[in-house]
């Protein structure tokens, strides 16, 4: 059984990784060919008034609608998205894995890493 | 600069980034700041995204031969990921009030540490005496040896590890970096927990401890895409480049050769921070 955990932990990390760096390289390779001759945007200064206010980039319905239209650079975001999923899907199987286990402490434990995970994305800012 | 260009290089230095942190065990993200910062003159605030993209990457790449191996306690990792993530989100809520000359100081501060844990000697426990704490939570466990046996070990000083852990997780959520100095500090140090098991569980974490933060701040805009594209492909190239490699090098020289760079890259951060060079 626990054995079984650590080859689907490996697994779901490796996958995880191999997808968002697929959909990231699609993105970035239609970004490079649509602005790969263009300027390199500013980015010597960081300001959180502008920064967050691009939506495409910054909001999942944003990138999600950028993606649907064709941006590389929603693509890339993405792919960062299914990067940051990741290890979030980890710890999802785990808390499987111990409420299997009925180990009521670890199940407990790893509910509250997922809650501070899930709580602080949707708090946002 | 064009955009191809700028793609073209920061992919081979993310590359390089990927690499080195893997044969060091220092992670992606140690290399990515200063690459961005110092190389380029970007702002802290994007290169701090790039690092936590990065250490996403390198901990999900290189971690899952790890664990599958097992050598990562999972029990021990869960637990202590309660201090670093609670530390993480606590980092990325103070990050928005530190201008780019604090952060360099802070990040200066961390290398030197982590350039002086190389000369460290590192010994193994043995036979250590568990604290009932760490019975209780069922933290003890087993890995396995090169002769194929697997060898039992305790642990105590939860409390000491579990503070450290927070501190390690807040400057992870103000860096990006792994931070693995201090998670090592915790598990080896305190915890007495062995040494390929503490850098291995380190590593498990670090994913999990970015994210944390890495939520936050995609949605304030720090992770831009033309800077997380060539830095997730190239960190996660040179890591798993790094992992092979690891098999046949003998990299204790290079890591005392690494420390000294360490060292010259965090006096010119903190130099840079004290005289105002950041604030452009």
């Amino acid at each position: 059984m626990k054995h079984d955990l650590q080859q689907i932990i490996g697994n779901t990390l490796r996958w995880g990784v191999t997808i968002a760096c697929t959909i990231a390289a699609i993105g970035g390779i239609i970004y490079l060919v649509r602005h790969g001759g263009e300027p390199m945007p500013d980015y010597t200064t960081f300001d959180y008034a502008k920064a967050s206010a691009e939506t495409d980039y910054t909001t999942l319905d944003g990138i999600w609608h950028g993606v649907l239209g064709g941006s590389g650079r929603s693509m890339i975001q993405m792919g960062v998205i299914a990067l940051l999923l990741t290890p979030i899907t980890r710890v999802v199987l785990s808390l499987f894995d111990f409420l299997q286990e009925r180990d009521w402490l670890y199940s407990a434990i790893t509910a509250v890493v997922l809650a501070i995970i899930i709580s602080n994305s949707i708090g946002g800012f | 600069m064009t955009i191809l260009t700028f793609t073209l290089i920061m992919l081979l230095a993310a590359y390089a980034a990927g690499l080195l942190g893997s044969l060091t065990g220092l992670g992606g993200g140690v290399v990515v700041i200063p690459v961005l910062t110092l190389c380029f003159g970007i702002d802290f605030h994007y290169a701090v995204g790039a690092a936590l993209v990065a250490s996403i990457a390198t901990s999900s790449g290189s971690g899952s031969a790890y664990v599958k191996e097992g050598i990562t306690n999972i029990r021990l990792g869960m637990f202590l990921e309660i201090a670093t993530s609670i530390g993480a989100v606590l980092g990325a809520a103070v990050a928005i009030y530190l201008n780019n000359s604090v952060i360099a100081i802070i990040f200066g501060c961390v290398l030197i540490l982590t350039g002086s844990m190389q000369f460290v000697k590192k010994e193994d426990h043995s036979g250590v005496k568990g604290s009932e704490t760490a019975r209780r939570l069922k933290l003890f466990g087993s890995w396995p040896q090169p002769d194929g046996t697997k060898q039992d070990y305790e642990l105590r000083n939860v409390a000491g590890g579990f503070s450290v852990m927070t501190i390690a997780g807040m400057l992870s959520g103000i860096l990006g970096i792994g931070s693995g100095v201090l998670k090592v500090i915790a598990m080896d140090n305190l915890m007495k927990v062995p040494f390929k098991v503490s850098t291995t569980t380190s590593n498990f974490m670090i994913g999990v401890t970015a994210c944390a933060s890495a939520v936050v701040y995609l949605q304030r805009g720090n992770i831009v895409p033309s800077i997380a594209f060539p830095v997730m492909i190239g960190v996660l190239g040179g890591a798993l480049t790094g992992a092979r490699l690891l098999k046949y090098l003998n990299v204790s020289l290079l890591r005392k050769i690494f420390a000294f760079a360490v060292f010259a890259v965090a006096a010119n951060m903190i130099y840079m921070g004290f005289t105002g060079g950041f604030e452009h």
